[in-house]
């Protein structure tokens, strides 16, 4: 057996191995140091610093001491710092090029410390350098919007210079059509006789039909500027009738554009009136006059700290599942086949966090649990609790987040319940008005899916008791209403992208405060309405103010025509009969003539026909009647 | 690399043991086929160290076994994907998983399980094979070797001075 043993080959395995090992425990605290400070950095995107980095043995792990991380907004400023961090790492699974770490313990943990050095990254300088003209731009455009969004009740002047007025529109086009439509009627009025040449061609009618014609050649010439004549009336008889037309159409349309700009203040009004919400509700929307600024400010905070958080926590769904696509179809080094067990070993795992949060109030004790970007392999989401106890004027603070991103996409979601919050002289900022003291407690939940915010938070106020130093009548009565209310309730809510979202204030401070202030919303509710309203009547009238003279004057030209049309109808009705018919004309009147004198004639041979006729009667008569008398006298 | 192939040439024309070569040739065999920065490879690599073998030999049938391996990957991918996904063994499989140990070996991996069992299964035909051909070699071929005008050629090189140095 001993002939098989080469002792000298086992001195140098493990002189070989010694070295390896001792080579390794060197470098290993540089390399980390490196690694931590390079990765941090591009996560964080803004300096990551560590002092010292050391390994220890019982357990095995790391020891970290001195890490800053710098705040990418204010470079001379870490977003946070620790003076010393241990970490349990496990070995065997090192072997695998796994990094679990059982449990980290943070002390001395700082936010928002001073820098002495700037902890902006070199690339970032160099971008922002590139991007500040750009900036400057952005910057003023995002001041005018604050400014605009920060006037809580705007004025009727500004309502009416922010928005597109339908008057406005309504009355430039009304403008325009009648600068149009005056122009085309007075071009119309222009191509129409005048009373001159009406009488001239009276005149012109006059001598040529009247007299006799002397000869043909008079009576051609007479035709000739006769119809000269009818074809200058027929010119302007159409000339009318273009303007009639023109004056027509002018009438129908600007009496239709009227009937619209005549509405227009009213639809203005009502758009005003349902976009600023310029009714009670509106108004009476006490919660975001109040603690508004409040409310968004903590939601920006919030929001503020879960981005710088969120990297070091999980990593994006999409890198996950790219590196995991990856790992599936390397070939040459075949594939892990994965089986079910209890301690699963992803690339990464922090098992738990623990850390102290030192804030104004007193100390947060936070642990956060399973943080890895493989979440999917452990199955688990990684977890954050944090709980305040003993701390100055609050009774107690919890606060749990869930942050799922086994499947994407990716959920976070976190809880947070103080209670017994003790608020005192609290500045609301409004009307001088001031929060002595009240009780608040607070449950709050909000979720956060694919970029987008859903947050929903109640805060209760218990014993409160308001205050205020203005002397304006709306702060005094401000705060004699406020004096009856010894507890409310503020629901915030957040939706929306996660850079901008949409937060909203609902309070049962507004119920109870709106009868106080009904009457006063009222009367400002009023004025500002009757402001609207003139002002938008003055724009109408700006616009449509010579709109009835105009039309009287189209009219009164119109009926003009009229009488224009019927006097060159008149005019052109007359005919001017020729020679030969002037010719027949007298032989007709002769062959008249001879025809009455025939007539004559015949009529008194017929009389004296007639007279003859009744003599021959009556002689007859008489002669019949004598031989009666004669016949009468026989017989007696 | 030449004073590697000058110590094997040296053994196998030495009077070294044909089994001690052999061995050497056939633990090469398993560092050569699995993927080298494996747990049972530093096993290997110990028990090269400690057993009387040619550490030359075994060094030159790493690389040699290695080059051999880009062509046996595909099939020791698909024995180990079979093995680690047959239902019979997933009992077996997923008690191992349960220790960091066994997962440290990486015997989950389709290539490092396929690999190592294809080194196994070679393991002794490897040894009693390579064991054979040094006899024969020694036996019959290196006087015959000797004779050959290649042979004449190469002890003018200077590998040939490399490896008269070594067999001084």
């Amino acid at each position: 057996m001993k002939q098989w043993i080469r002792w000298s080959g086992l001195v140098g395995f493990i002189t070989i191995s010694a070295l390896l090992v001792l080579g390794w425990l060197f470098a290993a605290g540089p390399i980390i140091k490196y690694s931590i400070e390079t990765f941090g950095s591009q996560a964080a995107n803004a300096k990551v610093e560590v002092e010292n980095i050391s390994l220890t043995f019982d357990p095995f792990g790391i020891e970290i001491e001195g890490l800053q991380v710098a705040n990418t907004d204010k470079p001379m400023e870490n977003l946070l710092q620790f003076e010393r961090a241990v970490a349990d790492i496990e070995l065997l699974p090192l072997l695998l090029g796994k990094g679990i770490v059982n449990e980290v313990a943070l002390t001395g943990l700082a936010f928002s410390t001073p820098r002495q050095t700037s902890g902006a990254l070199v690339k970032v300088i160099e971008e922002e350098a590139e991007s500040s003209t750009d900036e400057e731009t952005e910057t003023t455009a995002d001041k005018s919007e604050a400014s605009l969004s920060q006037q809580a009740l705007p004025t009727a002047d500004e309502l009416l210079s922010r928005e597109p007025l339908l008057t406005e529109q309504r009355g430039k086009a009304f403008k325009n059509s009648v600068e149009t439509i005056k122009s085309d009627s007075d071009k119309a009025l222009a191509a129409l006789p005048d009373s001159k040449a009406f009488a001239s061609y009276e005149d012109d009618f006059k001598r040529i039909t009247s007299g006799r014609f002397d000869s043909i050649k008079d009576f051609q010439q007479r035709k000739k500027e006769f119809d000269g004549l009818k074809k200058r009336i027929k010119h302007d008889q159409q000339a009318i009738s273009q303007a009639s037309k023109v004056f027509a159409n002018g009438k129908k349309e600007l009496q239709g554009q009227w009937s619209g700009l005549q509405k227009a203040p009213a639809e203005d009004f009502n758009n005003l009136k349902s976009k600023y919400k310029l009714d009670g509700a509106g108004v009476a929307n006490l919660s975001r006059l109040l603690f508004g600024d409040k409310v968004g400010e903590w939601s920006q905070e919030g929001l503020y700290w879960y981005e710088k958080a969120r990297p070091f926590l999980v990593s994006d769904d999409a890198e996950t599942v790219a590196a995991q696509d990856e790992s599936e179809t390397a070939r040459s080094e075949g594939r892990f086949v994965h089986y079910a067990t209890d301690r699963p070993l992803p690339d990464l795992l922090i098992r738990q966090v623990q850390l102290a949060l030192q804030l104004d109030a007193g100390q947060v004790a936070v642990s956060i649990y399973d943080i890895t970007h493989q979440q999917d392999i452990i199955d688990r989401p990684t977890r954050i609790v944090a709980t305040g106890k003993g701390l100055k004027d609050i009774q107690s603070l919890d606060l749990t987040g869930s942050l799922d991103h086994r499947v994407a996409p990716g959920k976070d979601v976190f809880d947070l319940n103080i209670k017994g919050m003790a608020l005192n002289n609290y500045d609301v900022g409004a009307m001088g008005l001031k929060l002595d003291r009240s009780q608040l407690d607070i449950i709050g939940q909000a979720e956060l899916i694919s970029g987008a915010v859903d947050a929903n938070t109640i805060a209760q106020f218990t014993r409160a008791k308001f205050s205020s130093k203005d002397k304006t009548q709306v702060a005094v009565e401000m705060a004699k209403a406020l004096a009856k209310i010894d507890h409310f309730d503020i629901q915030g809510k957040a939706k929306g992208a996660l850079t901008a979202p949409d937060i909203s204030i609902e309070s049962d401070l507004d119920t109870q405060l709106s009868q106080a202030f009904n009457q006063r919303l009222k009367e400002k509710q009023q004025e500002l309405e009757a402001q609207l309203k003139s002002a938008l009547n003055d724009k109408l009238l700006a616009y449509g103010g010579d709109y009835k003279e105009q039309l009287k004057a189209m009219d009164l030209a119109n009926g003009s025509l009229g009488e224009k049309q019927a006097k060159l109808k008149q005019l052109a009705g007359s005919e001017l009969s020729s020679f030969q018919d002037q010719q027949k004309a007298d032989a007709k009147s002769k062959l008249e003539q001879e025809k009455k004198a025939q007539q004559a004639k015949l009529a008194e041979e017929k009389r004296k026909a007639r007279a003859k006729a009744k003599a021959a009667a009556d002689k007859k008569k008489k002669q019949l009647e004598k031989e009666a008398k004669e016949k009468f006298k026989k017989l007696f | 690399m030449i004073a590697m192939l000058a110590k094997l040439l040296k053994a196998l024309n030495s009077d070294s043991a044909p089994g001690q070569i052999a061995l050497a040739f056939a633990l090469a065999l398993i560092t050569g086929l699995t993927p080298l920065f494996s747990l049972h490879n530093a096993v290997i690599v110990f028990l090269a160290c400690i057993l009387r073998i040619n550490f030359g030999a075994f060094l030159l049938g790493t690389l040699f076994f290695s080059g051999l391996a880009y062509l046996i990957d595909p099939a020791a991918i698909a024995l180990g994907e079979a093995v680690l996904t047959d239902v019979a063994y997933q009992g077996f499989l997923t008690d191992l998983y349960q220790s960091d140990f066994w997962r440290a070996t990486r015997f989950n991996n389709t290539l490092v399980l396929g690999s190592l069992m294809i080194a196994f299964m070679g393991f002794i035909p490897v040894l009693l094979m390579s064991r054979w051909l040094i006899s024969v070699y020694r036996h019959k071929l290196m006087a015959w070797v000797d004779k050959l005008k290649i042979t004449k050629v190469l002890k003018a090189s200077k590998f040939y001075k490399v490896y008269q140095a070594l067999a001084d």
